[in-house]
């Protein structure tokens, strides 16, 4: 961990903040909304929550546009067409193309979350239909309560197969899902032994993935009384779950873990500063609540938040591709991205993607460069859908100077010392009798600083 | 001039908040970043493994020539003595190893006998997986063991890349890790930054680069001038992170580029037209790069079963097989000796099992257990380890085993990468001793 200590007074820092003159909304707060509740933000969508002001921005994010019922059933149906090859490469190419064109892109980045919370892997489970089940599953519910999450997740056959849990009998329990369950999925390491594991495994007998359909064997599931956590019961998995949801320790986790993905990954949060939260979500998990105190919070849109992740591979490229207005092959970007580290579909083990400074090393930043090329240079295999000087001159910046300047704005909303703007302008593509070439240089110039790595 | 990686990213991080990799770091600051890294990577053990995928036929590849047992149970495919190349009075390279002969009698081979585990399966996935993750029988183990090698190493702010897959086959188990992203490299091209179109005379910009080295320092200056407050360290450490990693990406980039440069040019170690040999060769381009790369996996046989799993009329390609093994490698380790980095690699090869000693009706061998490890590089003392396993104690029709293979990869970890074996492979493994010096 850094150095860097957050000590702030809890009351303050999740009541929701207000604009003043010190604090005021401006485009690096919009610019941080959209970053943390979605996946970037191209001009209009920025001056629209400028002009919205932060409790309708945030609303909006939250919420979803009206049509998005329909676009997610939409693309679940050619999701579910595209899993009869069998390989998750459509699968992926389709979950990218949703988080670009998507009306609600908070739901897909609470997704993205849940798919690395419960770290089920295409590689273990070997299944492109069960796994677009499961992704569905955790879409259904990412914005909503999590015990029913949980309890759908515990039937679920991909997450039993991912954790070779597909066959749990009376005769031999296979702890497996109890382990994760207790150890990842709720309480986290160290607040249950392994008598508990043993015991919880045992409520769960009876359980069987046959032929990538999920089974319950009567005769097969132990039905005597088990000792979990203190309680006494011939409890069966459901009943393992609510026991575990019932442990303080179990908001406290998914409260730090969602601190992570939407405020910061520099600094451990102090209990207190956690406490209240966790305390609110125990009582419902709901989880839509806990996203909205923080989306609105004071500690949200302060400087200790902003710029205080780094992007993964999927949020940096998106936040590209959105930015842009454009589209790109989703195909050839699944496997550029998966190169980068985050292969949709595939967490490398039962931890997901551990993220944060992970996500940067010397080839990973070579590699994103070298897709920020890919995608602007114009030529193949990105195609020149992407096109810098006619978002610039969309936006009235015909200009050459001024449409550098632009890029700036969009991209990074001012998070840049003025002398390094200066510089890059100066010399990241100077005279150039082709001005979309020109641009499409300092569009990579500005997407491969350090600043735009953060989140 | 020489000063350590610390010293120059101190001072460039004081003289420049520009990090934009795609802007271009100014030359003067690439030059110093190439010193500086040469100087903290050198010395730096480097190990190379070769994975071959299908259970190479050891005893095909050593032969006992001399062995009643083994020429009654080879009917067809037996090596005869005037054909292999004679390690001794026993022992026999298989005829198409004469680059193996080679090498063995330079001191830079060694050959393990008798390599395996017990209670080795004969199911090519889970004999793989067994190797691969080096806790066999686990078959809940989501790591292999170079992944957590690599996750072992990725320290606090270090932006090296711990361990690399040199290959066109999907990124093997070996190198799965929780937390370190192993690239897979199929070409040099995905190591270097690729530049975005300029306009047909980009020499304007290159002038601009080469003025600004040109300048002292002063004057470089007011160019690229911080803000008084923008002195990194305590203010913004995740920034920092990143705009360290982004100099030294851009640095090694260079350096890659600067070796392929030299690999083209006349006088550059020749390889044989194998693919095999087109990855060794990228390897070796990499290390001479100083990229800070400790580990590098390769190899040789393709996706399952793995094409050295022959299970009929295995001569010819087991032969050629055997051909591209180890032509590739000696052109990799004769390569390495020129630059004299060879002092500091260790090269191993493994197999998931050997074969059956009697071969099967259709001139082929079935699944096997135990099977020889080929060491090579600089520092080994050579020759022979262990015993060559009999071929009338067998077990499921194959060789045992005496030593198992874990201790092949402590010794590689321990002795050779100074890196904690215990803890990658969840126990104490003996090392060999092989080395002719280690940590």
């Amino acid at each position: 961990m850094f150095a860097e200590s957050l000590t702030h007074d809890p009351d303050w820092a999740w009541a929701p903040y207000e604009p003043d003159d010190r604090r005021p909304w401006d485009l690096r707060r919009v610019g941080h909304l959209y970053r943390r509740a979605g996946f970037g933000a191209d001009w209009d969508q920025l001056q629209q929550a400028l002009s919205d002001g932060p409790q309708r921005a945030v609303e909006k994010l939250l919420r979803g546009g009206p049509d998005a019922a329909a676009f997610n059933q939409t693309y679940d149906q050619y999701e579910a067409s595209a899993t009869g090859s069998g390989s998750a490469d459509a699968l992926r190419a389709w979950w990218l193309r949703r988080m670009i064109h998507t009306p609600h892109p908070l739901l897909e980045k609470m997704t993205l979350f849940w798919h690395d919370h419960f770290a089920t892997s295409n590689g273990r489970v070997k299944n492109a239909r069960l796994m677009h089940d499961h992704v569905r599953l955790l879409r259904s519910h990412a914005l909503g309560r999590f015990e029913p999450l949980l309890e759908a997740v515990s039937h679920d056959p991909a997450t039993l197969l991912s954790l070779d849990c597909q066959a749990n009998r009376k005769a031999q329990p296979n702890e497996n899902y109890a382990r994760a369950l207790m150890e990842r999925f709720s309480m986290g390491p160290g607040h249950c032994g392994q008598q508990d594991v043993r015991e919880a495994a045992r409520a769960f007998t009876g359980w069987f993935v046959l032929r990538s359909r999920l089974r319950y064997i009567a005769r097969d599931h132990d039905s005597g009384v088990k000792k979990v956590l203190g309680q006494e019961g011939d409890f069966e998995g459901k009943d393992v779950v609510r026991i575990v949801l019932a442990r303080s320790a179990t908001p406290r986790l998914l409260v730090r873990k969602i601190y992570r993905w939407l405020i910061s990954e520099a600094a451990e949060p102090a209990d207190a500063l956690i406490e209240p939260l966790a305390g609110s979500l125990a009582e419902g998990y709901d989880v839509s609540k806990l996203v909205e105190t923080m989306l609105r919070s004071n500690l949200f849109f302060s400087p200790a938040a902003r710029r205080r992740r780094i992007k993964g591979p999927v949020e940096f490229a998106l936040g590209v591709v959105r930015g842009l207005e454009g589209m790109v092959p989703t195909m050839q970007l699944g496997e550029d991205l998966a190169a980068l580290g985050q292969d949709l579909y595939h967490p490398p083990t039962v931890k997901g993607w551990p993220g944060g400074r992970h996500w940067i090393n010397h080839s990973t930043l070579i590699g994103r460069s070298n897709l920020a090329q890919a995608l602007l240079a114009g030529a193949k295999p990105y195609g020149a859908k992407l096109d810098p000087l006619a978002v610039a001159e969309k936006h009235g910046h015909s200009d050459p100077q001024s449409a550098g300047r632009f890029l700036l704005d969009l991209f990074l909303q001012g998070d840049v010392q003025a002398d390094v703007a200066e510089a890059l302008l100066k010399t990241a593509a100077p005279a150039d009798a082709d001005p979309s070439r020109r641009l499409r240089r300092i569009a990579h110039a500005v997407v491969t600083l350090p600043e735009f790595q953060l989140a | 001039m020489s000063h350590t990686r610390r010293d120059f990213l101190k001072a460039a991080l004081e003289t420049s908040a520009l990090m934009s990799v795609g802007a271009g770091v100014p030359a003067w600051l690439s030059r110093s970043a190439r010193a500086a890294a040469s100087n903290d990577n050198a010395g730096d053990t480097i190990l190379v493994v070769v994975q071959l995928a299908g259970g190479n036929d050891g005893l095909n590849t050593v032969v006992p020539y001399e062995d009643d047992v083994y020429h009654r149970n080879r009917p067809t495919l037996r090596e005869v003595a005037e054909q292999v190349h004679k390690i001794d009075s026993l022992l026999g390279f298989h005829p198409q190893m004469q680059a193996f002969m080679r090498l063995y009698n330079e001191g830079h081979l060694s050959i393990l006998h008798g390599v395996g585990y017990p209670r080795p399966s004969g199911d090519h996935a889970v004999a793989m997986r067994d190797w691969q993750t080096a806790r066999p029988h686990q078959t809940n183990c989501q790591t292999g063991w170079l992944g957590r090698a690599a996750d072992g190493v990725c320290g606090r702010g270090q932006t090296n890349v711990p361990a690399v897959f040199v290959g066109q086959i999907p990124r093997p188990l070996t190198l799965n890790a929780e937390t370190a992203v192993v690239p897979s490299i199929s070409s040099l091209r995905q190591c270097t930054l690729h530049t975005m179109p300029a306009p047909a005379d980009g020499r304007a910009h290159q002038h601009r680069l080469a003025e600004l080295a040109r300048l002292p320092r002063e004057q470089r200056r007011p160019t690229l001038r911080v803000g008084a407050r923008s002195v990194p360290g305590e203010k913004d450490p995740l920034l920092d992170f990143v705009r360290r990693g982004s100099l030294e990406a851009y640095a090694g980039s260079q350096r890659v580029e600067a070796a392929a440069r030299a690999q083209d040019s006349a006088g550059a170690a020749q390889y044989p037209p194998f693919q095999f040999a087109r990855m060794l060769r990228i390897v070796a381009q990499l290390i001479r790069a100083e990229l800070g790369i400790r580990i590098y996996y390769t190899e040789l046989g393709g996706v399952e079963p793995g094409g050295f799993d022959n299970h009929a009329n295995q001569r010819h390609n087991h032969g050629a097989l055997l051909r591209q093994l180890s032509e590739s490698v000696a052109a990799f380790v004769h390569d390495m000796k020129r630059d004299k980095l060879l002092d500091r690699v260790l090269l191993m090869t493994f197999s998931e099992f050997g074969r059956t000693v009697k071969e099967n009706g259709r001139r082929g061998t079935g699944h096997g257990s135990a099977a020889p490890v080929f060491l090579a590089g600089g520092k080994l003392k050579g020759g022979q380890v262990g015993e060559h396993p009999n071929l009338t104690d067998l077990e499921n029709g194959g060789q045992k085993f005496h030593t198992d293979f874990r201790r092949v990869y402590a010794t590689a970890l321990d002795r050779w990468l100074g890196f904690d074996s215990q803890s990658v492979l969840g126990d104490k493994f003996q090392p060999l001793d092989v080395l002719r010096e280690h940590l």
